[in-house]
């Protein structure tokens, strides 16, 4: 097992790190949704989609 | 015989409709372009990460590692380590990326357009659509034949099923824009996790590492371990990958479409850096998944086609209640990778391509149905090009020579666009032109009888590697070739 020792790791270390990843990145992952959706509804409030256009490539 | 139960159809049912009501829940917040296409700028690093990670694993992709798994053993997860380092590095760096998103540009044609012009913006543009387009048209078929060999589908449903997908896909994504993909590509993201992590468990305590590392020593011996002494890689197949990878690091439209969405260029970088080990995941867990394909199945089985080991080894490996778990990953894969490359294709259509017909401003709101129009049409296109119209010969020669012209010529531009000031709009055509021949060159010798073994010699690798060295050689040459701006006179001074 140990003569391929790197790779053993490097399976190892993409389990673990995935696993953790996956719940960590979940739980951020749902307040940076909220947040987001957030800021555009209160971005939108301010603006309409009639508004005069701004510079469609910024 | 297969796995897959009334149990799992459940499971998968419930996914899709989780996945339709969040993707259709979102439109609401859509009030002008640039909510659409980059989600007003407004993306976290959390929800960047998802998302990236989300839409460069599709089922493609989960079948191309496999296979290079079956076919080179470890050595085959090679090119996911390498753009893992990239990745990481361009994160710590910002090389070219910051100045990319500093610009706060909606696409990388839009940012050459501010160097060379408006004939080079329009060039590229058609460029990454065509590299784009072309790459995703094989999505669909090759998803749907990993339905039809894990949970055993009648394979005459597949191109139904698979346009049912891709609709449920297209009406999200043409509603909601930007803001659905990443609220999706969020609920898969944490689908597809669950699976790969569950099944590649299932997968090593079923078969075993030392079943697995006899397997590929058996195999391939030291090769399979180290591509370096690999029979079929060595270390022109490891540069060529350097050059590939980083390329597509920095100049993969999808990719870099999370980095231009993110609020702020720090955020933007912890994006790449956070993402990068994933592009390690991304190779080795389906590599090991055909690893054990290779330890599992005889070649009768197996029979010529390598790519559908894996699924043919996971519809007996894998049991009912985790099939359901398996096919909705492998389905939500395959959702977050068709959205964002449907919004991301449509995007630089309607930024770049169509720039020149937009003499004056258009409202938002035409903006909007431009957009989901052109979104629309590309579901069409992907219907009719890569499903119901089967496409014929060596598609990943073809998809090879595709991603090369785009990668090439596209990654030249945008580093000697951020660093090079000499550089201009005489390089940059010369790149492109020189970016597209050079792979087009390579696949007609192959295909002609009489340069066939010459090609044959000089092999995809080291053709590979010359385009990117010619591509950067035409950059300067050409830029040198033009007057300088110094050496002609102020009123001729143009961009």
């Amino acid at each position: 097992m140990m003569e391929h020792w790197f790779w053993l790791l490097l399976t190892v270390a993409c389990v673990v790190w995935y696993s953790s990843v996956t719940i960590y990145v979940a739980v951020k992952g749902m307040r940076d949704i909220r947040t987001m959706l957030e800021n555009i509804a209160a971005g939108s409030r301010v603006g309409s989609a009639d508004d005069p256009p701004g510079d469609q490539s910024a | 015989m297969n796995n897959f139960t009334w149990f799992d159809g459940s499971i998968v049912g419930l996914y899709l409709l989780a996945t339709m009501i969040a993707g259709i829940a979102v439109r609401k917040y859509v009030g002008n372009v640039e909510h659409f296409l980059i989600a007003g700028r407004e993306m976290n690093v959390y929800l960047g990460i998802a998302s990236l990670a989300a839409t460069e694993f599709g089922v493609v992709t989960c079948m191309y590692t496999a296979q290079n798994g079956y076919e080179f053993g470890f050595a085959g997860a090679t090119p996911g380590i390498i753009t893992a380092a990239a990745m990481y590095l361009v994160g710590v760096t910002g090389f070219c990326v910051k100045p990319l998103r500093d610009a706060r540009v909606i696409t990388i044609p839009e940012l050459f357009q501010k160097r060379f012009g408006d004939r080079i913006r329009w060039a590229s543009g058609v460029v990454i659509v065509l590299g784009g387009l072309l790459n995703m048209g094989v999505f669909l078929r090759t998803g749907g034949e990993f339905l039809v060999l894990v949970a055993g589908f009648d394979i005459k449903y597949l191109e139904i099923t698979m346009s049912v997908l891709l609709l449920s896909v297209a009406v999200y994504t043409i509603l909601g824009g930007m803001l659905s993909v990443l609220v999706t590509d969020f609920l898969q993201f944490v689908v597809m996790s669950a699976g790969l992590i569950i099944v590649t468990i299932l997968i090593l305590s079923q078969v075993g590492w030392s079943t697995l590392t006899s397997t590929v020593t058996a195999h391939y011996g030291a090769g399979g371990f180290n591509p370096f002494v690999h029979p079929k890689m060595g270390w022109p197949y490891v540069l060529f990958n350097v050059f590939l990878n980083l390329a597509a690091v920095l100049t993969w439209q999808t990719t870099i479409a999370r980095l231009l969405a993110a609020k702020d260029t720090p955020t933007g970088l912890k994006v790449y850096k956070g993402t990068s080990f994933f592009f390690v995941c991304r190779f080795l867990i389906p590599g090991i998944w055909g690893i054990a394909a290779l330890a599992a199945l005889s070649p009768a089985v197996v029979g010529g086609n390598t790519l559908q080991a894996m699924p043919k080894f996971l519809s007996t490996a894998v049991p009912s209640g985790l099939m359901g778990i398996l096919i909705a990953a492998m389905i939500a894969a395959d959702m977050s990778t068709d959205s964002s490359y449907m919004l991301t294709w449509g995007s630089v259509i309607y930024n770049d391509i169509l720039a020149p017909f937009r003499k004056t401003r258009w409202s938002e709101r035409r903006g909007l149905r431009w957009n989901r129009s052109i979104i629309a049409l590309i579901g069409v296109f992907l219907l009719f090009y890569g499903l119901w119209y089967p496409l014929k010969g060596d598609l990943w020669t073809y998809l090879g020579v595709t991603g090369t012209i785009y990668l090439s010529s596209m990654s030249v531009l945008l580093i000697a666009c951020s660093y090079w000031k000499r550089a201009n709009s005489w390089g940059a055509g010369a790149a492109i032109i020189v970016g597209a021949i050079i792979p087009t060159g390579f696949l007609v010798l192959e295909q002609l009888p009489s340069t066939r073994e010459a090609a044959a010699a000089i092999g995809p690798y080291f053709s590979g590697i010359a385009t990117y060295l010619l591509t950067g050689a035409a950059m300067v040459i050409g830029s040198l070739l033009k007057p300088s701006p110094s050496e002609i006179s102020p009123e001729r001074v143009s961009r």
